[in-house]
């Protein structure tokens, strides 16, 4: 088996150019599904009855689903509903100029904040009620109390698990080449069409994305090292 | 019957047993005594292969093994002569109490499942648990279960029962109730070596006290001699820790 | 613009059902291969040699970071390269379904064997130490005594694993396997592309029911194998 060198040297730097897409999207969606995430954890825990079924409902549904799926669904359903908004509205606007990629945070932004608010629940559990007791026994507010002592002992619980989903959001991004949006897996794709170097290319890809996962996975461990460091030795 | 001879083991760099002997006669009921760290619970575990200890020799009656080069048929030999109570009981949390008993009958000795049920529930009455068959280690207490894992250990009928500190987790008024188990089993001549710091048993009960301390014997011989009249310093400042009543000339 | 059709989800349902047989073909084959695959890792990870423990470790960190799409195709297009040039071997008329099942044997190998491992080592090593203290083998007390256990303990890790190989596995149509995706895809292509909407929307909901039947299934059955334990309730 011959692997053309040259042609996976080329391709490789040339799918790099992929990557701020990949980042553009995970970023965009974390940041959109935080909060979202962050008041679905809530809501399930203080039990609040109606909104509670309904957020659990959603995230059994997007859970349930296999990615593509929704990428496949989001890309039928909202461009027809811009054109039809577009069109009620009389507005001069060719639905084939919105860039793919704000499909792409879309779908994205749904799918992590049902996960995430997966993550937030399970690790807000994990502090003990004894702490917000606590809080408010001295006079804290439970917003205050959340903010100052509750929030950062989950956060430290929760690391490794958004760090997963994290990973898991990158590589879900390597989908969206069916929304026409050029990430590394679409320009790895187009140069493969033009030779036939179809391994070379998909090794290409592989290798980007484990240097991708390699670098969040030790951003991560940075991150939960500073943050966990109010742990004495004896309680790591 | 059962000869320990010259036991060393080293966990890493840390020398825990420096050469330890010590000799058990049938009906003997041996206590081990000593400070945490003294080697005294490895000290029992190299005896049934739980640690496998870098020298020495474990003679069994005419069964004579070398414990670096023991093969795994020796071992085998003597696990099957032995029995051990552990200090976390150690059931089976996935068998009724007395599937727990019955486990080592039917797997280990191939004893038709008829006749392990009988030996079982011997052994359980023994113990004063004829009510809890079917009942999972779960739902029992400590002493309760502690009780079972004696009943485990007797079922086998072993040669010698090793117990590691065996009331060293339960609560207080639980206590009792596995000592007077361990008392009853003494007075009908059951071979025990006994870690423990339940200082009434030992006094009580046992017929020969051995004092570890760093990993050494450094005092051994019959109860009243070791508590009335101890010859060795340790051994003297040790006791007087753990009995405050006595007086000792130190 | 053709208006959404309700009923054509309905309808089309039954065409997708049709091919349930061979999406779950590949999940269950996935699933008994990669179980296999992933207990050889686990027992590498576990036992502490250090080369295989190495190995294994290396495999699953680099399986981890892998987009599932991106194996499918490289196992697509390099197994029949890799077999012809090591056995002079052609494959390339093979069903498609083989490459699937490779794929995704060897993704569920890599999540299902740090499920087994961490079940194995949550079960407290007093247990392997008392059976073998009564005379039980190495290999009875880990058979007896604590594999039931771990199961029990492993049983929602498992259930997920299985799940995400599941939707893993919806990819495969991507390479021309006609299971349910694949012939979703067959079926939008021959409405010219203009009930793609339905057609998607009912692979959702075939998708969906069957991963609350797993997750169901999984719960009676962990209620089930767990009469004896004390249950922390989650």
């Amino acid at each position: 088996m011959e692997l053309d060198v040259n042609y996976m040297i080329d391709t490789f730097f040339l799918a790099l150019g992929g990557i701020s897409v990949t980042l553009q999207i995970t970023i965009v969606a974390l940041l959109v599904a935080t909060p979202v995430a962050f008041f679905m954890a809530i809501s399930k825990i203080y039990k609040v009855s109606i909104i509670k079924q309904i957020v659990s409902g959603y995230v059994s549904l997007i859970r349930g689903t296999p990615m593509i799926l929704q990428i496949l669904i989001i890309y039928s359903l909202v461009p027809s509903l811009i054109n039809m908004i577009v069109k009620g509205l009389g507005w001069d606007f060719n639905v084939f100029d919105v860039n793919p990629i704000i499909y792409a945070y879309i779908v994205f932004s749904i799918n992590t904040s049902a996960g995430l608010s997966e993550v937030f629940r399970s690790a807000l559990l994990t502090v003990n009620v004894g702490q917000l007791e606590a809080a408010h026994a001295i006079g804290m507010s439970t917003v205050q109390a959340y903010r100052r002592i509750v929030i950062p002992q989950a956060l430290v619980v929760a690391l490794p698990n958004i760090c997963n989903l994290t990973i898991n959001l990158i590589k879900g991004t390597s989908l969206v080449f069916m929304m026409t949006v050029k990430d590394i897996t679409a320009i790895a794709k187009i140069q493969a069409a033009f030779g036939y170097n179809y391994i070379e290319s998909y090794i290409d890809i592989f290798l980007i994305y484990i240097i991708i996962c390699s670098i969040t996975q030790l951003l991560f461990a940075l991150v939960e090292k500073h943050f966990g460091s109010y742990k004495s030795l004896k309680n790591a | 019957m059962l000869e320990i001879k010259n036991i060393h083991k080293a966990f890493h760099d840390n020398e825990v047993l420096k050469g330890v002997s010590i000799k058990v006669d049938k009906g003997d009921v041996v206590v081990i005594l000593g400070p945490s760290g003294s080697g005294k619970t490895t000290l029992l575990r190299c005896i049934n292969f739980l640690e496998r200890a870098d020298q020495g020799e474990i003679i069994f009656d005419n069964l004579q093994v070398n414990i670096p080069s023991a093969s795994a048929g020796d071992i085998s030999k003597i696990r099957k002569r032995t029995a051990f109570v552990f200090q976390n009981y150690n059931l089976f949390n996935n068998k009724t109490v007395l599937e727990n008993v019955t486990e080592g009958l039917i797997i280990a000795r191939k004893i038709p499942k008829n006749e392990a049920i009988e030996i079982a529930k011997q052994s359980l009455k023994k113990v004063g648990l004829s009510d809890r068959y079917d009942f999972y280690p779960s739902k029992l207490s400590g002493g309760q279960q502690q009780r079972v894992g004696i009943a485990r250990a007797i079922a086998v009928n072993p040669d010698v029962i090793l117990f590691d500190e065996p009331t060293s987790a339960l609560d207080p008024e639980l206590i009792g109730e596995v000592l007077d188990v361990m008392k009853q089993l003494a007075k009908e001549g059951a071979t025990m070596v006994v870690v423990t710091h339940e200082m009434s048993f030992a006094q009580e009960v046992a017929n020969h006290i051995v004092f570890m301390d760093g990993g050494v014997i450094v005092e051994q011989g019959p109860p009243k001699e070791i508590f009335t009249w101890p010859s060795e310093e340790r051994t003297r400042q040790f006791l007087y820790r753990i009995l405050p009543d006595r007086d000792y000339v130190i | 613009m053709r208006p959404f059709d309700p009923w054509f989800i309905v309808n089309v349902i039954p065409d997708l059902l049709a091919y349930l047989p061979v999406t779950l073909f590949m999940i269950v084959g996935s699933m008994f291969f990669g179980s296999m695959l992933g207990f050889i890792l686990a027992r590498a990870k576990i036992k502490g040699c250090r080369i295989p423990k190495l190995l294994a470790d290396l495999y699953i960190a680099t399986l981890r970071c892998t987009p599932p799409i991106v194996l499918l195709f490289i196992v697509f297009y390099g197994l029949p390269e890799l077999l012809k040039v090591t056995m002079g071997v052609n494959i390339n008329a093979i069903y498609k379904g083989v490459f699937v099942l490779v794929t995704f044997t060897l993704l569920f190998a890599a999540s299902v064997a740090e499920v087994m491992r961490s079940a194995y080592e949550s079960i407290d090593k007093g247990q392997r130490e008392a059976a073998i203290s009564i005379g039980l083998s190495e290999f009875q007390a880990f058979y007896r005594i604590i594999l039931p256990q771990a199961v029990v303990v492993g049983l929602p890790n498992f259930c997920n694993a299985l799940i995400n190989l599941m939707k893993d596995g919806s990819l495969a149509f991507t390479i021309g396997l006609i299971d349910m995706m694949g012939e979703g895809a067959l079926i939008v292509s021959r409405n010219y592309g203009s009930y793609a909407l339905e057609t998607y929307i009912a692979l959702a909901v075939i998708y969906w029911s069957m991963i609350i039947v797993i997750e169901k299934s999984f719960n009676l059955l962990e209620k089930h194998l767990s009469k004896g334990k004390a249950r922390v309730m989650a």
